[in-house]
């Protein structure tokens, strides 16, 4: 069981407010993680549900109880750092034994937990090397490893992956989301990169200084961003903004139209413009197109290999059924 | 030239000058240990110039040996440096912990910690001996003195007055009496070099992970778990640090010595070295000679320690 629900959160740091009021919901099981840029509350938020830090008003209510007032650890809750803070003087197992050491478990038991644990893990090998012996992707596991033997009714992660290296956060993006279909357990994970948000989660939490600027799952998020915000924050690349005349023709302050929705054409497109930077990645083409008289630059993906070089004009056709249209508050319009 | 070649050469001048450094004083302590070399004495004028036709072979360090006061020397320096050390690390520990949390006038009362330190050895001991350990003119006369005259009233009380009168007056201890001076030279020594275990302790304590505590928080770890299992581990390294300087710092004390009872019935090392060099430069070499044996065991001994907490 792990069903999460902040009344009015709100949270202070001497005069400043880092979190107005706030409303959520996390079901049992689901998946939801919390995105934004640096510095918008997401840490704290999810130090908040950890017990970290005190509310400074609203309530936390898991699985029905209020634990504002709870301490840390009797939240029930497991928590899976950035810097791993794994305990430097402590064997792999030790490490994985310390919660359940500080629960006062049997010692069979004990080591019956860390056995499940690193076989599901992969650390059989590594139990007796100190963490300082272990690569960053193996400290990752340690760290979930001690997080899981807990058994927890959800897990928190903050920004876990973001101390590793491109290749090995792909890997343990997969077993992370891999756990959780097993485990079947509430996790939080707080990100400030979209792909994980995208890759990872059932229900994705857009947050910008403090406060939630739309909650859904990621294709909602994809197809329908309720604001400015969301529509340039949630893919990749980023989705082209354009105001001005072309934004009042379809009847809205702002456009947006994603680079994969729009196709280079031979003639006949609707804009036209100097292709500046081209990467050709194989699978898909990226230009950035200058001289539009839209935007400084247009992002367009074109699928496959199209031979268009720096300097060479372009004709690009939206997709009129693709485009964003936004009011002058930045809200979505129907 | 080969690539290694030319930085050893560029080593060659520090290394030589640390090996004159070291070697030149070690040897001519040696030289005069195994000689006979006195300042002054009538009867035999050729013995106050030191010279290789007075060789003694090991009488020095024999005569040293059977000095009744050598063994009490070698004893009395364990003892001081042991105690000190034993002390230092454990009150060091508990202020640095203490004054690691934050509380209005944190940044004056450090530097107030500190200021012990700065005072000289021979300063600290005239201070203590004097006005605190003195047992009739010091803090500790006094209070001794103020106690005595709240049981003598208490004794003149109704009531009470029976249970009172069967308490004796207490004594003020004499720190200058030849068994007790050694702890005089432990608590003033210990008074001024906390501070440093403080202050290395202070910094250690700072670079403590957060993280790693939030951890153990979440983990259920009460206040003292996190202490027995983060705190302590991660101050094994100074801790180490801190026992092996002071170690070489007391092992050579002697102003507290000197002013606290004149070595009398309280020598260590360095004070028995002293008082044969007011004219017996052999002998005071063999107990230097000594002194170096007795040093380097007491470095092994730690070195061990310390390499075992490392290597945990």
């Amino acid at each position: 069981m792990g069903r999460i629900v902040l009344e009015n959160v709100t949270k202070s740091f001497g005069e400043t407010q880092v979190i107005p009021p706030l409303n959520l919901e996390i079901d049992d099981g689901e998946f939801a993680v919390f995105v934004g840029p640096s510095g918008c509350g997401k840490s704290t938020l999810l130090r908040l549900i950890a017990g970290l830090e005190d509310t400074t008003s609203g309530r936390i209510l898991i699985d029905d109880a209020d634990v504002t007032e709870v301490s840390p650890s009797k939240r029930g809750l497991s928590m899976v750092f950035q810097t791993y803070a794994l305990y430097p003087h402590m064997t792999v197992r030790k490490n994985i034994a310390f919660p359940m050491r500080m629960a006062g478990l049997s010692e069979e038991e004990q080591e019956k937990r860390i056995m499940t644990a690193a076989e599901s893990l992969n650390l059989v090998d590594y139990l007796d090397r100190k963490p300082g012996q272990l690569s960053g992707g193996q400290r990752q596991r340690v760290a979930i490893g001690r997080a899981i033997v807990r058994d927890p009714s959800a897990f928190l992660f903050d920004e876990p992956l973001s101390n590793l290296d491109a290749a090995l956060r792909v890997g343990m993006r997969l077993e992370i989301t891999e756990m959780h279909e097993r485990m079947q357990t509430t996790m939080i994970y707080v990100t400030h990169d979209q792909v994980e948000a995208m890759t990872m989660a059932n229900k994705i939490v857009v947050l910008r200084a403090g406060v939630i600027e739309q909650v859904g799952s990621p294709l909602e998020l994809y197809r329908a961003p309720q604001n400015l915000f969301v529509a340039g924050f949630i893919g990749s690349p980023k989705m082209n903004l354009i105001d001005g005349p072309q934004a009042q023709k379809h009847g809205a302050t702002t456009i947006g139209v994603r680079p994969e929705h729009i196709d280079v054409v031979e003639s006949g497109g609707a804009w036209t413009g100097t292709v500046g930077v081209a990467e050709h990645l194989g699978s898909d083409t990226f230009f950035y197109v200058h001289g539009t008289g839209l935007a400084e630059t247009l992002t367009v993906r074109a699928i496959g290999d199209v031979s268009l070089k720096h300097g060479d004009p372009i004709q690009l056709a939206p997709r009129a059924t693709e485009i964003h249209r936004f009011d002058a508050d930045g809200l979505r319009l129907p | 030239m080969s690539n290694r070649t030319l930085p050893r050469l560029l080593q060659t001048p520090a290394v030589i000058l640390l090996l004159i450094w070291m070697l030149v004083p070690l040897s001519m302590t040696l030289y005069f240990s195994f000689i006979r070399y006195v300042l002054n004495n009538l009867r035999r004028p050729e013995w106050t110039t030191p010279s290789i036709e007075n060789w003694r072979g090991f009488g020095n360090y024999n005569f040293v040996l059977n000095n009744q006061d050598f063994w009490l020397a070698v004893q009395n320096s364990l003892l001081i440096v042991c105690s000190i050390l034993f002390l230092t690390v454990i009150l060091g520990v508990l202020i640095a912990v203490l004054i690691n949390k934050a509380f209005p006038g944190r940044s004056l009362v450090r530097v107030l910690l500190i200021s012990p330190f700065f005072v000289m050895p021979a300063v600290n001991a005239v201070l203590w001996i004097n006005m605190i350990l003195d047992p009739v003119l010091g803090l500790q006369g006094l209070a001794v003195g103020g106690i005595n005259a709240v049981i003598a009233d208490l004794q003149n009380a109704p009531i009470i007055g029976p249970f009172f009168s069967l308490w004796p007056a207490l004594e003020p201890i004499s720190f200058r009496a030849t068994q007790t001076s050694a702890y005089a030279v432990i608590i003033m020594v210990t008074w001024q070099w906390t501070p440093f275990a403080v202050l290395i302790f202070m910094t250690s304590l700072q670079s403590e992970d957060q993280q790693q505590k939030e951890a153990a928080i979440l983990d259920g770890a009460s206040a003292w778990s996190q202490f027995r299992f983060l705190t302590l581990p991660h101050l094994g390294r100074p801790i180490a640090i801190v026992v092996m300087i002071q170690a070489i710092f007391h092992l050579s004390l002697y102003a507290e010595i000197e002013i606290v009872s004149r070595g009398n019935g309280n020598k260590n090392l360095p004070y028995l070295i002293g008082e044969f060099a007011n004219n017996n430069i052999g002998a005071a070499s063999a107990t230097g000679i000594f002194a170096v044996i007795l040093a380097n065991i007491v470095a092994i001994f730690l070195l061990r320690m310390i390499g075992k907490t490392l290597m945990e």
